[in-house]
């Protein structure tokens, strides 16, 4: 919260080398991905600012295959801004970010970035699920409509199967009996669960966590975090932005502290939370743990 | 605190409050008054002679005066529909990120709101006198096809266009303002699943829309139903045309302008009703049913 443009100048030059190397080389032996598989996530000095104000600043970052990377910080540190950067709900303004393989919102051709069209864009927005902090479920639709609206409408499924797939997910979020509820119905804790049921529904190679607990009564953050723990479990991708520093010591294969729009550093959990490398890092922990 | 907590047990919980009820004087006063006016109002209806009540029932189910009726429905619905269906277009065209088009739909907003209905209608009606042959064709180039004005846009469509074209610049602004009122978040998500602008749009973004945008469309209704006998200024044989032609003929003036009344009071309490209705459907997914709210 306090000091957000106070480290940059001092942290920059300091951090952005070694953050380009840490995350990718750390993610390897916890995760079983094989080596040289093309990276989930690859963030080259990823830049953003609105207008004068400079929300990311040589953000660089590596997620494998498989890997739930956990991205944490005080307020305004930029974890929320570089979540949005990967599915391209907010647009970069420097450096380079990719997605299997691929730029978001740019495609390169003839040695020149171009922009994408929006249904390009909104192509591979298929293929990243999001989960927002306060929910954002369609409050006119049930929670099984929330669920096939895209499956049907966008990737042209099957109502039936559709329907089929939605009843299977809400059963694995343990909402089998509320698929006829509307969401104003279900309490934040199940709204949330019907939330990732329906960025699921669309197969997604990666998910994104938007603070997904931080807008929940407390005994409910259990249940959601719970799901969670499932899915890294299965083998998701994920990246979440969270307060939860004891989610992300039991889930994560890596954990990323970022502040004022810098990562300013990256490793294993056991490593990042325990004994961190970096003043600013032992600052912030001292104070949430 | 010590007596105050020892008491309530003897008490007990259950037993009602048995108190001295608050008198209120002043509603009993403009109860009164407002009875005493309401017997005066209803003793002149029945003693004023002038009202001819006779006569307005001789002619509120009268031949002429029902086909003016129903045109006045004909032409609320027809010239809603304009309305509604172009203040959508309006008000999407609004907000689209090219300026031309926005601009476009802005100037379009200001022109047919900030000239008065009256003169618009007229305006439709002597379409003919400003451009005597209407064509359709390559712009600047050869017409297709051409063709008297008067003929084009005949008395009936100078009355719908007129209102229609009128009321899409007012519906616009109620659907654009419907459409800023969803949250930026619903959109955020839609777009997060691959969902297409247009596809939002309509499938997430308009439905919740409707829920702020039916109350004053069912406003602006009711008050076209009575708008609707402007274009009596261009003889269209609407309610309160119909009317005058027969008291231009028998001098029953007054009684004929109370048959007027009545039909536009019974038909804007039909539209009342419908109002009620449409907005319990769209309010789906808000009011929580049979109490389980959390």
């Amino acid at each position: 919260m306090s000091g957000e443009v106070a480290v940059p100048a001092t942290a920059v030059p300091t951090t952005a080398v070694p953050t380009t190397a840490v995350p990718a080389g750390v993610g390897v032996p916890s995760g079983g991905a094989p080596a040289g598989a093309v990276p989930m996530v690859r963030a080259e000095r990823v830049r953003k600012s609105f207008g004068q104000h400079t929300a990311l600043q040589d953000v660089s970052l590596t997620v494998i295959p498989g890997e739930v990377t956990c991205l944490i910080g005080p307020s305004g540190s930029g974890k929320t801004t570089f979540l949005r950067c990967i599915n391209h709900l907010e647009r970069i303004s420097g450096g380079r970010l990719e997605v299997d393989g691929e730029l978001v919102g740019y495609r390169e051709h003839r040695g020149r970035i171009r922009e994408l069209r929006p249904r390009d864009i909104a192509r591979k927005r298929r293929e990243i699920g999001m989960v927002f902090q306060r929910f954002n479920l369609f409050p006119h639709l049930t929670a099984l409509e929330n669920i096939i609206e895209a499956p049907v409408r966008v990737r042209a499924e099957r109502r039936s199967e559709a329907v089929e797939r939605g009843r299977a997910l809400l059963a694995r979020v343990g909402l089998a009996d509320r698929a006829g509820a509307y969401p104003a119905e279900l309490s934040g804790g199940q709204q949330q669960r019907v939330a990732i049921a329906r960025a699921l529904a669309m197969r997604p190679k990666l998910m994104l966590f938007d603070e997904p607990t931080s807008a929940l009564d407390p005994e409910l953050v259990g249940e959601v975090l719970e799901i969670m723990r499932q899915l890294a479990a299965e083998g998701m991708t994920m990246i979440v932005v969270t307060h939860e520093l004891g989610f992300a010591r039991q889930a994560a294969d890596t954990v990323v502290f970022m502040d004022a729009g810098t990562v300013v550093e990256a490793g294993p959990p056991a490593t990042l939370l325990t004994a961190p490398a970096h003043e600013r890092t032992r600052a912030f922990l001292s104070k949430v743990l | 605190m010590t007596a105050a907590d020892a008491s309530p047990p003897q008490r007990g919980a259950g037993v009602d409050v048995d108190a001295v009820p608050l008198r209120h004087p002043g509603r009993w006063a403009a109860g009164v008054a407002i009875g005493v006016l309401a017997a005066m109002g209803v003793h002149s209806l029945v003693t004023n002679r002038n009202f001819q009540w006779g006569t307005v029932g001789d002619y509120l189910f009268a031949e002429p005066v029902l086909r003016g009726m129903w045109a006045t429905v004909y032409l609320t619905v027809i010239a809603m529909a304009i309305g509604i269906v172009g203040g959508i277009v309006l008000a999407i065209l609004r907000m689209s990120p090219n300026p031309v088009v926005a601009g476009a739909a802005w100037l379009y907003i200001w022109f047919f709101r900030g000239t008065p209905l009256l003169v618009q209608i007229l305006f439709w009606s002597f379409i003919g006198a400003l451009y005597p042959r209407l064509s359709l064709g390559i712009p600047f180039g050869p017409s297709l096809v051409s063709g008297d004005a008067n003929h084009i846009v005949p008395l009936f469509a100078a009355a719908v266009l007129g209102l229609g074209l009128n009321e899409a610049a007012y519906m616009a602004e109620i659907v654009r303002a419907g459409i800023n009122g969803v949250d930026a978040g619903q959109t955020e998500a839609a777009s997060a699943l691959g969902m297409s602008r247009a596809l939002t749009l309509r499938r997430i973004v308009l439905p919740q829309a409707m829920r702020t945008i039916i109350p004053p469309t069912g406003n602006e209704t009711i008050s076209m139903l009575k708008t609707t006998s402007l274009v009596s200024v261009i003889s269209y044989n609407e309610l309160l045309n119909a009317t005058r032609l027969i008291y231009a003929r028998n001098f029953q003036t007054i009684p004929l302008l109370i048959v007027a009344a009545l039909w536009y009071l019974a038909l804007t309490s039909v539209l009342t009703v419908g109002q009620h209705q449409l907005e319990r459907r769209f309010a789906r997914g808000t009011l929580p049913r049979v109490g389980q709210r959390r």
